[in-house]
């Protein structure tokens, strides 16, 4: 069915985008959801400030982090001398500044509506410190998650930034949005499909399972 | 616990609490008008918000001897008897199942024992959140409007509770209430707020029969007493 991607290599583009993804999406939350509990809790000057700026990145064009991202890594930038640029590892980076502002926004946001309540009864049942952030995050863990797979979304549906940090480079930076977009590029709407419905396929799979696992913990609404 | 000259500040309100004593093992209640600031003066006395000034002494007692329960209470996304054990928890104490089928029965809640708890009807949640903060044995337990979404029959059993409770493990209670039924069977000392301050205080008995505080008769008259 497809001539320029052999299955071969269709299986490399799919393996290649599940890493870059996933990587990206576990970096961003490891920075974004401590970050944004953080920056709920603290007070200080030129909060606002860093909540608009962030607020900001969480919109932010994807091909303009990519671009930041390509100034920084050209030969001639500032960070050149490492030799990322067209690499997965550029791809990674480009992602986690799109997806870090994002989860870290939307969990400041769920953390604001609800971890003062939260650390208020923590305290009139005696929680010590760590007790209360252990009880904040695990009762904001249906917001954390998300925001996690909102960034999780992001990250699979990018195709702005990692194609001028990647370059779409066979075999080495082609992920399957950039592949989508070069075959719409080259009139080869079927193929074009036949990646997009797998790339949804891909999405709604590992979506469909992790709310399947957190749902197994969690039990349904019932009103009395 | 002794409070003096205690004051907090916000934009369109100030409280100001000049003088106030809650003795061990007493009922006490605050009344008065809403927004006279009783909610914010037990946020300060339970230590939830620092005051701007002013001095609160608690004689000895520390943070996890000290309950509050809201109005609107915080329920743990979990099963009601997780929600119910948590302060055990906290304190690394291995409840008895008879000691938590004597306080779900308590809150009528036996049979929802695994229910998932935020999915319980307000009434249902406010009895659970009491049997909590009464579970850890507090010495000092805030309640804030916290019968308001009960059964009149729920409420009456949970006063007799306290009633009972009190004869054999005295604590000390500070309860705001509008519903004065509930002030008048469980409280032996009232204070009454007016406009951010305490405008009169008294044993309760000769307090909600014979004020002698206008703005306290005007309250009562109000509540219909």
């Amino acid at each position: 069915m497809l001539d320029i991607l052999h299955d071969t290599e269709i299986i490399g583009v799919i393996t290649l985008t599940l890493r870059m993804t996933l990587l990206s999406t576990f970096i961003s939350s490891a920075v974004g959801i401590p970050a944004g509990l953080l920056l709920e809790r603290s007070d200080f000057a030129g909060k606002r400030f860093v909540v608009a700026l962030n607020r900001t990145l969480m919109a932010s064009p994807p091909v303009v982090i990519g671009l930041v991202v390509y100034l920084l890594l050209m030969r001639r930038g500032p960070l050149g001398f490492l030799g990322l640029l067209f690499t997965f590892e550029a791809m990674v980076v480009a992602q986690v500044l799109l997806l870090t502002p994002i989860i870290c926004g939307m969990v400041y946001t769920a953390a604001s509506r609800n971890a003062g309540r939260i650390r208020a009864f923590a305290q009139t049942m005696g929680a010590n410190s760590r007790q209360t952030h252990v009880l904040t995050a695990r009762e904001l863990s249906n917001e954390i998650y998300f925001a996690v797979v909102t960034g999780f979304g992001r990250a699979m549906s990018e195709v702005g930034a990692i194609m001028i940090v990647g370059g779409n480079i066979r075999f080495h930076t082609r992920t399957m949005t950039t592949s989508i977009s070069m075959l719409r590029n080259q009139g080869e709407i079927n193929q074009a499909i036949y990646l997009g419905a797998v790339l949804m396929l891909i999405a709604f799979s590992v979506t469909m399972t992790t709310d399947f696992l957190r749902r197994r913990e969690q039990r349904t609404d019932e009103n009395f | 616990m002794k409070i003096s000259n205690l004051r907090k500040n916000y934009e369109h309100f100030a409280l100001n609490i000049e003088s106030m004593e809650i003795r061990p093992g007493r009922v006490y209640g605050i009344i008065g008008q809403n927004g006279c600031g009783k909610t914010t003066a037990m946020k300060l006395l339970a230590g939830l918000t620092p005051p701007d000034s002013g001095s609160l002494d608690y004689e000895g007692l520390t943070p996890r001897d000290i309950t509050m329960v809201f109005r609107k209470p915080y329920i743990l996304n979990d099963t009601v008897v997780n929600n119910l054990v948590y302060p055990l928890k906290l304190r690394g104490i291995t409840p008895h199942n008879g000691e938590l089928d004597h306080y779900l029965e308590l809150a009528e809640l036996a049979g929802h024992r695994e229910a998932y708890a935020p999915g319980l009807s307000g009434g249902q949640q406010q009895k659970l959140a009491l049997v909590r903060a009464l579970i850890f044995s507090p010495k000092l337990i805030f309640i804030d409007e916290a019968f308001s979404n009960m059964d009149i029959e729920s409420v009456a059993k949970f006063e007799n509770y306290i009633l009972h409770r009190q004869t054999t493990h005295p604590t000390t209670w500070v309860i705001i209430s509008h519903q004065l039924s509930n002030i008048k069977r469980l409280c032996s000392y009232i204070y009454f707020m007016y406009n951010g301050s305490v405008d009169a205080h008294g044993a309760a008995e000769k307090i909600l029969s014979s004020p002698e505080n206008a703005n306290l008769r005007r309250y009562l008259q109000h509540e219909g007493m």
